[in-house]
């Protein structure tokens, strides 16, 4: 647990010791306070899931320049071979990382916290889609980051693994759309891939085991995975 | 002395390349053992596997009696290990690297204070301490490779062409400090540059196109010597006499400074032995000019061994 604590620290400092932590916290603050100023102003009324989808797309931009670096960049100077020569297993290296990088996540949404908080001030929200609406960003943003960490674990080549994350990031997101048009089974395998239609429920205050086990289910698919191409040396 | 490194048959494929051909070796605790060879003959593969970070194709490695596959953590605390160029993280300072190396090693509370500052004192890091890795020359670089490598509980050192990039000065300090590491800890040293090894190790695998061609003892009583020898008397009587003391291998002729006399190169093996061939020249009757040292040099081994052309001689 130490040793976990260690690298956790390792990875925090290399989140948020970079300027593209505050880089990207800045932009997706902006570009929501935008957002939601424009939409409250438009509809003025009291409810986040414009904003929620607003989210999950800037994260479908966001999480491949967070999830790039994570191995490649270790791969590419060598201190991988510094880091997996210590006495460290690589689940606890995979966990430290994306731990890491979740809390960045973790972090844009806390800072974005100030809009419900605005709606509760001057009108009455409905607290169920707001609560859902979080908690499904956070298991989406988790669920492409363990992608983009797959994706940065196999290369090392930064670009790529942005470039390769991004494309598979619209594939799930939009896959749902062409799926209509394929014949039985496939049709409903293609909408059960997609990654806005388990978001959407979350977004509208719906909060469905079969939702969270999907997000749960890449998430942890994508630390596996990660773990195996770590260890296959 | 027990061996602490034990590789046995080991194999190493990358895709279709075959980086290590079935390489047996023995390393003892104490020594200082150097790969040589030029590069891509699979020195860095060796190591790599000996530390744990690759596994073989085929083929086993055993750290005091673990296995680098199934018991690879274990193996992994009892070795230290230094990567060729030094990579380390250059946006940390030296200090902090050192105490997230020594957490991950084990090192646990006050400890990883007293720790890190043994390796700043024993490498001399201590002025730089408090810089950013990445604005370092690489002789501090190199250091602070291997202070991390000290860290823990290691009592084997591994060592990837650790002179490289070094100026002759910072080459020379290198090889004091490899030096002063034997004893306590098992050194296993690579290096392209003939010189290095020679200069640093007790003994020298050498390597060509992944296979091992041979382990030629440097340093104590198992460095293979030669002795020159001058006498005067009949070529084949001298021969016959030479070749019945006990330890002498095989007699070369070699070129005599003098027209009365024949020169020869003995490959002895054993201690006293120049006394020995004496007496038995003497004893035989025969004139006895001169009889000194010729140690094999390991440029001409690797000649002989290669049929190539060696790696550099030393930098410094």
């Amino acid at each position: 647990m130490k040793r976990f604590a260690a690298l956790l620290g390792k990875e925090h400092r290399a989140v948020f010791f970079s300027p593209i932590a505050y880089a990207l916290i800045a932009v997706f603050l902006l570009l929501m306070g935008y957002t939601f100023t424009s939409i409250l102003f438009v509809n003025k009324v009291a409810s986040l899931a414009h904003i929620f989808f607003q989210m999950s797309a800037l994260f479908l931009l966001m999480v491949p320049i967070i999830a790039m670096r994570l191995v490649a960049e270790e791969r590419k100077t060598g201190t991988l071979e510094v880091l997996l020569t210590a006495p460290v297993r690589e689940i606890e290296v995979v966990l430290a990382k994306f731990v890491a990088s979740m809390t960045l996540i973790a972090v844009m949404l806390a800072l974005s916290v100030s809009y419900p908080v605005v709606l509760a001030v001057y009108g009455h929200p409905d607290w169920g889609p707001v609560y859902s609406g979080y908690l499904g960003l956070l298991l989406f943003a988790g669920a492409l980051l363990s992608i983009g960490l797959v994706v940065s674990s196999l290369t090392s080549n930064q670009i790529v693994a942005a470039v390769i994350s991004l494309g598979i990031f619209f594939l799930l997101w939009m896959i749902d759309s062409v799926g209509y048009l394929l014949p039985d089974p496939f049709d409903t395998v293609s909408v059960n891939l997609s990654l806005l239609a388990h978001l959407s429920p979350f977004a509208l205050g719906s909060v469905f085991l079969s939702d969270v086990g999907f997000f749960l289910s890449v998430i942890l698919a994508g630390l596996l995975l990660s773990v195996r191409a770590l260890a296959r040396r | 002395m027990a061996s602490v490194i034990v590789a046995e048959q080991l194999t190493k494929w990358y895709g279709s390349r075959l980086a290590v051909d079935r390489v047996s070796l023995e390393v003892r605790a104490g020594e200082i053992l150097g790969l040589l060879g030029p590069n891509g003959s699979g020195k860095t593969t060796i190591l790599r596997i000996l530390t744990g970070y690759l596994r073989p194709s085929s083929g086993t490695v055993t750290i005091a009696g673990l296995d680098t596959v199934d018991d690879a953590l274990a193996v992994k605390r009892r070795v230290g290990y230094v990567p060729e160029n030094a990579p380390l993280y250059d946006g940390m300072r030296v200090r902090e690297f050192l105490d997230l190396m020594a957490r991950l090693k084990g090192v646990v509370g006050a400890d990883v204070s007293t720790s890190v500052d043994e390796v700043n004192a024993r490498l001399d890091l201590e002025q730089v301490a408090g810089r950013q890795i990445g604005t370092l020359s690489k002789g501090f670089r190199q250091r602070v490779a291997i202070a991390q490598a000290l860290l823990g509980t290691p009592d084997i050192l591994v060592l990837d062409e650790p002179g490289n990039g070094l100026d002759p000065r910072q080459i020379i300090e290198l090889r004091e400090l490899i030096r002063s590491l034997s004893g306590p800890f098992t050194v296993v040293v690579s290096s392209h540059i003939l010189g290095e090894i020679e200069l640093v190790a007790d003994r020298a695998a050498i390597l060509l196109a992944g296979h091992l061609l041979a382990i030629h003892p440097l340093r104590g009583e198992e460095a293979r010597r030669r002795l020159r020898v001058e006498v005067r008397g009949d070529a084949d009587r001298v021969r016959i006499r030479l070749a019945q003391v006990h330890g002498v291998g095989a007699i070369i002729a070699a070129r005599s400074s003098r027209q009365d006399a024949a020169a020869y190169l003995l490959e002895v093996n054993g201690p006293g032995l120049a006394e020995r061939v004496a007496a038995a020249l003497v004893d035989g009757g025969f004139g006895l000019i001169e009889l000194r040292d010729e140690p094999i040099d390991l440029e001409t081994l690797f000649l002989g061994l290669t049929g190539g052309v060696p790696p550099r001689s030393a930098a410094a």
